[in-house]
């Protein structure tokens, strides 16, 4: 199948685009690196009548650190941040979901800044922002606007994105000196969609008890969440087999999966659940090795 | 809707065109370009079949408009030999016998190219790894895997020779 | 004609060396100013009335019927043949209501929704145990049972002190190959020519000459580089019937490539067969009868594989084993899916499953080795089976592969270890066509069967050259067309080495004394020097079995995600042509039985939509899904005068009933099932 008809805009610069927007009040859609929308497009589940290819907007890629802060332009791909070296050695989590989003045809071109505010409960990237508790700095005519990972998820496909608004950054806040994460998926076979996927990352302190812990979970419910209750039974805590556990039933009392193709409801329970303990012990081993 | 017009680097020539916007890479390198050795074989990026080079990068080309190839450049898998000598992975997918219905044999051989370029010596497991993105119904994968091996041995031989040659220029 | 592709004009051999350049000559590739492209409007139920029709071309426009050509044909008067368009009903998500037309695929597509069709929802019939309880699908029916039968002799029940019984499932999966169908017809105003993927270009001519009321004359079917079929390309489809039919009607090429949407809803499943097993044995291991019952799920119409598979999985239901007693009965129902058709094995690996998964069940019941139970049961002479295969003695060649799978020792180290035993029915019968040419000191071969994959370039080469000395680089394989050879069967059923081998030899010898009637002796040059032009029908009768093994290890995570360690075959292929594609094919049809038995699965929910609507749902695997296989072969000559045996549908027989004993043995879970999802083993 292919897409149906279309009037195509490539600005090279955010205003542009911006102004695009603004013309076809409500009816253009943007088009970053195009592995989600351009499949809806050839499958006609979608038409829309004007797209802004954002792509040529040089300005919005890039990997920078300042302040011990890291910053992404929304239309660096996949790709780029997968070979990331400081990405991959400070914050492996976000190393862990790139590397395993679709394939590495997919990745070439696909954008996290697209990833994240397609707003799909499959992809990888929301839980990893929830988990790390990224902020996004959101562009339009009227100026940025800074949002917190959390809160931006509002429904299947939705977010907190509106109308002629541009995520142009996401912003990683500092790793402390004992804090590491990961993020784990499990899939039927290695192109799949995950049947549940979940993004850990925790901050020890000196005596190794835990300060801070962030979780997300993917494909477990209609939108990217968090299991705060999780995160918050673990604070205070030492990593032990029982602790894990009981945090683990937390993960999963959070979660709201339904029965589809890709298991019951039993069955990515068990799988949130097995998942969510093997990545907060590899969290903290990877914490112990900073 | 009114067509736009693109300027691209097609296997090293520079091609002007027009387009319509809705058109996807993959029908205007086939059938505006007449370069049909890029296939298509499914509808939700998932089998490879179309797989080409944009900047360098391998990418499927039937998820990707003509149009965001303007100002790039494409290789595909009829730009690969030079003056009808095949490339090394081109030679060692007969060899090794890394195709049988033909199909899906430019994608995984485009993907090899991009692979091969930024790791001259996969592994086993680095090459099933990369060719996530291209599926292949008739060798089990294997003969493919073995293809890729050998070119990268070819190509380090190729190298050698090239080398070789210029020392003694 | 030739003029359609970029290539040189004469270049319609298979030639490996095009595809690695990007040259192939694919369907899709011939690219014809003029040409009109096809897209279809299709059933969004699985079971409908059609209210009203509104645009494109319809069943108003074209009332033909389908017709029964090859892999599985049958002209059962009882059978329900598919309307070319859905005629008062909708049968299945997928069915083809209306076609339109325009000058490019974006355009077509476009027109789709200018096609208004009122539907009126019905419930559907899903599930076999629906069929078998539901009123029938058509109307006219008495029941949904289209095909009914039993093989073997009615015996009563052994007095033997082991009773087991269980029931099994193969649910149906997709053939996806990665080129999809298609087809490009053209009219001149006498002749239909059409360019098409397929495995026979005379079943295809077959099919439209009868669909579509045309003379032999009037039609030409021409192979275009196939890219891979697997059983999907053997016979014909509703599309080609309306291309064909538009291209005359309004004198343009019509070109029509289906999506892979398409294929999945569109295009023929395989599998989809249930057995119910019992066995009678005696303390030793001893099978003393077998009885049980084969339901097929045939879709939405008969007349094609789904009539005939549930009789022919019957035939093999007692496997390689020597089981003096056999009674089974076999059933093809109706439902509302698309329509089963031959899929890699077609019928073999089904009963291959049922009769391994019960061998295993009673080697767990007597608590003794698998593979001593199945060594037990083979016999030492050749025998014919109660419901009617001829077995060549099976003990000697078990005997070997379990000495070079190397069983013994494996099993001792481990636990996660199944081993299967088949014996391969290949399609024998009726046996094939060939023609060769010589003219301007160059060989020329066409083939009933069509190669799609399978390199019959290199065997064809190899046998003229043996029977002609004639060197390999004078002699070309050529595309099927019925322009250059009047009939033929097919490629499928593990047969053209064997049957389209045999017919080419026998094709060699007779131009071999129609030379030495010429020059009085033969010799390459006198052959070469002269224009000769042999047809041959070689005739097979009887069958032509062969044996196989497979051996599987496995590691079971803890989310029930199956890593398969090793994956052995030995199996006899006769003698190989050529071992370097007798590898190739054994390689990538043990990749296809990992994918039935772990991952491939076309499902449907209860209102009969397709869940799985993507290549990726269907399960196809990936590299990192498939591991490195370990293959060995037997070359036990046939009688053929080449020698050879089937080949190509082993794998998708020995792999998947091995695998699943390996799975069964490392989670404690019976295995009854394909696909095994992790579901049911954690």
């Amino acid at each position: 199948m292919n897409p149906s008809s279309f009037e195509y805009f490539a600005p090279k610069r955010i205003e542009e685009a911006f102004d695009i927007l603004a013309k076809y009040d409500g009816e253009a859609k943007i088009l970053a690196g195009g592995q989600s929308l351009i499949p809806l497009l050839k499958l006609r589940l979608t038409s829309i009548p004007y797209v802004v290819d954002i792509s040529r907007i040089e300005e919005l890629s890039y990997i920078r650190e300042s302040h011990n802060e890291l910053h992404i332009g929304a239309l660096t791909t996949i790709d780029d941040i997968e070979n990331s070296a400081s990405i991959r050695g400070k914050y492996p989590i976000i190393f862990d979901a790139a590397s395993n989003i679709a394939d590495p045809l997919v990745r070439n071109r696909g954008t996290v800044g697209g990833n994240i505010s397609h707003g799909d409960p499959s992809n990888d990237m929301p839980a990893v922002m929830l988990a790390l508790g990224a902020k996004f700095t959101i562009a339009s005519a009227r100026g940025d606007r800074v949002a917190d990972a959390d809160g931006f998820f509002i429904d299947t496909f939705t977010t907190a994105l509106k109308y002629g608004e541009i995520l142009r950054e996401i912003t990683i806040p500092g790793r402390g000196t004992h804090e590491a994460g990961c993020y784990m998926k499990n899939k039927k076979t290695a192109g799949d969609f995950s049947v549940a996927g979940i993004a850990v990352q925790i901050r020890f302190n000196n005596s190794g008890t835990i300060e801070k812990a962030g979780i997300g979970m993917t494909s477990v419910n209609p939108k990217p969440i968090r299991a705060i209750k999780a995160e918050n039974y673990l604070k205070g805590k030492k990593v032990g087999d029982s602790v894990v556990r009981e945090a683990s039933r937390l993960v999963v009392s959070e979660s709201n999966p339904s029965t589809d193709f890709y298991g019951t409801v039993e069955f990515k329970k068990q799988v949130l659940a097995k998942i969510a303990e093997d990545a907060i012990y590899m969290a903290t081993d990877r914490a112990e090795e900073n | 809707m009114e067509n736009v017009k693109i300027r691209s680097r097609v296997n090293g020539k520079d091609i002007e065109s027009e387009v319509e916007p809705r058109k996807l890479l993959v029908h205007y390198i086939r059938e505006d370009l007449g370069l049909t050795g890029t296939h298509v074989g499914c509808d939700t990026s998932n089998c490879g079949a179309c797989t080409v080079l944009v900047d360098g990068k391998a990418v499927k080309s039937c998820t990707m408009l003509a149009v965001q190839a303007n100002g790039r450049e494409i290789t595909t898998i009829e730009g690969l030999s030079r003056q009808g000598k095949l490339h090394p992975i081109q030679e060692a997918f007969l060899e090794k016998h890394g195709l049988q219905c033909g199909y899906c044999t430019s994608g995984m051989i485009m993907t090899s190219f991009w692979l091969l370029r930024k790791n001259r010596n996969p592994t086993e497991e680095e090459i099933r790894k990369n060719l996530s993105g291209n599926l292949c119904r008739c060798t089990g994968y294997q003969s493919i895997v073995d293809s890729i091996t050998y070119a990268s041995k070819l190509m380090k031989a190729d190298e050698t020779e090239k080398e070789g040659i210029m020392v003694e220029q | 004609m030739s003029s359609y592709f970029t290539r040189a004009k004469d270049d319609l051999a298979y030639n490996e060396r095009v595809f690695v350049e990007g040259r192939g000559h694919f369907v899709d590739d011939i690219i014809k100013p003029g040409a009109l492209h096809m897209s279809i409007v299709r059933s969004p139920y699985a079971r409908a009335k059609i209210l009203s029709i509104k645009g494109g071309m319809s069943s108003k426009d074209l009332g033909a019927r389908m017709a029964s050509v090859g892999e599985g044909a049958m002209e059962g008067k009882n059978s329900v043949i598919q309307p070319v368009f859905a005629t008062g009903y909708v049968n299945y998500v997928g069915e083809a209501v209306a076609a339109v037309f325009a000058d490019d695929r974006y355009k077509s597509e476009d027109l789709l929704d200018s096609v208004e069709v009122e539907y009126e929802p019905v419930k559907p019939v899903v599930s076999i145990e629906d069929a078998l309880s539901s009123p029938p699908i058509h109307q006219g029916l008495k029941s949904n049972i289209i095909s009914e039968g039993w093989r073997g002799k009615e015996f009563p029940d052994p007095a033997s002190p082991i009773v087991l019984e269980d029931v099994f499932m193969n649910r149906r999966i997709a053939t996806n190959p990665i080129e999809p169908r298609g087809i490009v017809a053209d009219y001149d105003g006498k002749v239909l020519s059409v360019w098409i993927s397929t495995q026979s270009v005379h079943s295809i001519k077959e099919g439209l000459c009868e669909a579509l009321g045309l003379g032999p004359d009037a039609v030409r079917v021409m192979q275009a580089d196939t890219g891979g079929a697997f059983g999907s390309k053997g016979g014909l489809y509703p599309e080609y019937v309306i291309a064909s039919f538009a291209a005359m009607k309004y004198r343009r090429p019509v070109k029509w490539i289906e999506t892979r949407m398409e294929h999945l809803s569109s295009t023929s499943h395989g599998r989809g067969a249930k057995g119910i097993v019992k066995i009678f044995a005696e303390r030793s291991g001893k099978i003393t009868g077998l009885k049980g019952e084969v339901i097929v799920d045939a879709g939405a119409y008969g007349a094609g594989m789904g009539e005939f598979a549930s009789r022919f999985i019957a035939t093999m239901m007692t496997g390689p084993y020597m089981i003096e007693n056999a009674h089974v009965k076999s059933t093809s129902v109706l439902t509302n899916k698309v329509t089963l058709g031959p899929y890699r094995g077609a019928g073999r690996p089904e009963a291959s499953f049922f009769i391994e998964r019960m061998v295993d069940k009673l080697a767990d019941e007597l608590k003794v080795d698998p593979v001593d139970l199945r060594i037990l049961n083979s016999s030492e002479s050749k025998f014919r089976s109660p419901l009617g295969m001829e077995i060549d003695a099976a003990k000697p060649f078990l005997d070997q592969a379990v000495k070079e799978l190397d069983y013994r020792r494996k099993a001792k180290s481990t636990h996660n270890i199944g081993f299967s035993f088949f014996v391969l029915v290949p399609a024998f019968a009726p046996g094939e066509t060939a023609r060769v040419k010589v003219d301007g000191g160059k060989v020329s071969v066409w083939l009933g069967g069509n190669s799609h994959g399978q390199a019959h370039e290199v065997f064809v080469r190899k046998l003229v050259n043996e029977e002609l000395g004639v060197p390999e680089n004078l002699i070309t394989l050529y595309r099927g067309d019925t322009g250059m050879l009047k009939d033929g069967v097919g490629s499928w059923g593990s047969r053209s080495a064997m049957v389209g081998g045999a017919a080419v030899i026998s094709a060699c010898r007779k131009m071999k004394e129609e030379v030495i009637t010429k020059f009085g002796k033969y010799s390459v040059q006198s052959l070469l020097s002269g224009a000769f032009d042999v047809y041959v029908n070689e005739e097979q009768k009887g069958s032509l079995n062969s044996f196989g093994a497979n051996l599987a290890t496995v590691d079971i995570g803890k989310l029930g995600s199956v890593k398969v360690r090793e994956c052995a075959a030995y199996y006899d292929v006769g003698r190989a042509l050529n071992m370097d594609m007798v590898i190739g094919q054994i390689q990538g049809g043990m990749a296809q039985g990992i994918g039935q038995t772990l991952h491939e699965e076309m499902a449907f929910n209860e209102d009969g939509q397709l869940l799985t609507a993507s290549i990726s749902d269907a399960g196809v695997p990936l590299a990192e899904d498939i591991p490195n296989f370990e293959v060995k072969v037997a070359q036990n000559p046939s009688r053929l005068p080449h020698g050879a045996k089937g080949l190509g549908e082993s794998p998708t027989i020995g792999v998947p009933t091995a695998l699943a004993r390996a799975i069964e043995k490392a989670s404690g879970k019976r295995i009854r099932e394909t696909p095994i999802r992790p579901e049911h083993i954690l």
